[in-house]
């Protein structure tokens, strides 16, 4: 596991480096003016931000309110016997509510964890686990779908909730197969 | 969809808002009004010309947990001063000590600003240099619906933050896409991988240079480069958008493509996973291994079976403008 890690960080730390520097000199072999290129293309950067702000205002401002308003800890209580019969440990619970919503939050959970239940605990691996294998699902539709200014997401949320879902649900049990 | 999640999301924060903030209000939580006692010493002796004096304040733990029936305690000693004008006498704790409920949450309500907790304060007792007082801080009602205002603000402050702090990543790969674009690298790209790709992605023309985007995007979020995974998918759904027929609605590949980044095998774990977790990281490089694969095949599955739904499936544009011209 060691040296598969090592292999992946190592193609992980060179692949960055190894594509900016490798796309002006294909560029270069190609006959391609890549000064005025890249500056052609990259004048968009600007635009596709602050076309991504009204996207991201709106996802981020209600789950903004949403974690304040400790709707978590109602829905937490909520789901604790539903969860708990399926096997899945109620300590778990918000970081499977918070996940798909923001990514700071999530850490900030794992961080706690670990300071409370210590790095070899089961239930960290079980929320590490979580974090690694999920994404910001809410996050990325706004980001992705504000660049492009579509409105209608049609079944992204579900599809991406569902894959979320799995991957939650799936962390508590492979961990618990790997180390319980 | 995103309709009524995101309204939902609203309406829950202010519903459950309104249910702590009635709880509190009928449990007293914070014990409006009331006096809590305290005692006090002071270096020399108390003296009442003395506008601002230091003094250290004496709580007892288990008075504390009675009075608000709470499970923590605070320490039993705290610095703090005396600040006398003709309205009385107030005690300010020194900044940022460390609180427990429902201290903390007085505090952060009724002293923003500084960061000090502060009531009005009457001597009880006093001798030359220790005393014992009671203390009524301010009254703190609505706490939750000032934290979903605050929320709402600070998030909305954060998201633009966010964006404007991508702007430097998505030039740079804008404009490194261009180049590869011109040089026909993303064509090179595009027709090394579209024997495996092209079944997911049944709407993108033969050779078109969006898929080339999206394997990179998928590429660059399986080796955990969460800052070169988001231009690229952005300029992949750019690229998808040239082929929507209607601007306002994703396309099923625009869905497969989301799908398949919230659920991306991860080759390498993100870079904050690896920060917070140091090399207990290791262990789990397996079994986010196997999560994230299961769950790719369930996010691919779900967007195809999701698109052919008759609530998610796309109007045909032409069809539909030609009943209209025609009735």
């Amino acid at each position: 596991m060691e040296t598969t890690r090592t292999v992946f960080e190592i193609i992980s730390a060179f692949v960055l480096p190894a594509l900016i520097v490798g796309f002006p000199v294909y560029g270069l072999i190609k006959k391609v003016p890549v000064y005025e290129v890249f500056v052609d293309g990259a004048k968009d950067g600007f635009k596709v931000a602050v076309t991504i702000i009204p996207y991201l205002v709106a996802i981020l401002f209600a789950i903004g309110m949403f974690r304040a308003s400790g709707a978590m800890d109602f829905m937490v209580e909520g789901l604790r016997p539903i969860f708990s019969w399926f096997g899945v440990p109620p300590e778990v619970l918000p970081m499977m509510i918070i996940r798909p919503l923001t990514g700071s939050g999530s850490a900030a959970i794992v961080l706690d964890m670990i300071q409370q239940f210590g790095e070899d605990s089961i239930l960290v691996k079980m929320v590490a686990t979580m974090f690694g294998s999920t994404e910001t699902t809410f996050y990325v539709i706004a980001v992705y779908f504000g660049a492009v200014n579509v409105r209608k997401t049609r079944h992204a949320i579900p599809a991406g909730l569902i894959a979320d879902g799995v991957s939650l649900i799936l962390s508590v049990f492979v961990v618990r197969w790997l180390f319980g | 969809m995103l309709n009524y999640v995101w309204a939902g999301l609203i309406i829950l924060s202010f519903v459950f808002g309104i249910a702590y903030d009635v709880r509190d209000l009928s449990k007293d939580t914070y014990r409006n009004g009331a006096a809590f006692d305290i005692s006090l010493s002071t270096e020399g002796a108390f003296d009442e010309a003395m506008r601002r004096q230091n003094v250290t304040v004496h709580v007892s733990p288990n008075y504390y947990k009675s009075v608000y029936s709470s499970l923590g305690a605070p320490d039993s000693v705290f610095t703090g001063v005396i600040i006398r004008s003709a309205d009385g006498i107030q005690l300010r704790f020194a900044e940022g000590a460390a609180l427990p409920e429902p201290w903390s949450t007085i505090r952060h309500e009724t002293s923003q600003r500084d960061n000090d907790m502060r009531g009005t304060m009457v001597f009880r007792d006093k001798t030359a240099n220790s005393a014992t007082a009671s203390v009524t801080f301010g009254a703190v009602r609505f706490v939750k619906m000032h934290a979903i205002a605050a929320g709402a603000i600070s998030m909305a402050e954060t998201a633009v933050s966010l964006a404007l702090g991508l702007i430097g990543v998505i030039a740079l790969w804008m404009g490194l896409l261009k180049i590869a674009e011109a040089s026909g690298l993303i064509h090179s790209v595009v027709r090394f991988t579209q024997p495996v790709f092209r079944p997911l992605f049944p709407e993108i023309p033969k050779d078109h240079p969006a898929l080339g985007l999206i394997v990179l995007n998928l590429t660059a979020n399986m080796l955990g480069l969460g800052n070169a995974a988001t231009p690229l998918g952005i300029k992949a759904m750019e690229e998808l958008q040239t082929l929507n027929p209607d601007p306002d609605t994703a396309t099923n590949s625009m869905v497969m493509l989301l799908a398949m980044n919230t659920a991306s095998v991860q080759l390498v774990p993100p870079v904050i996973l690896v920060a917070l977790m140091g090399l207990q990281i290791n262990e789990l490089i397996f079994a986010i291994l196997i999560v994230t694969s299961i769950s790719l095949v369930v996010a691919v599955t779900s967007a195809r079976l999701l698109s052919k739904l008759k609530r998610y499936r796309t109007a045909p544009v032409d069809s539909a403008s030609q009943s209209i011209s025609t009735s």
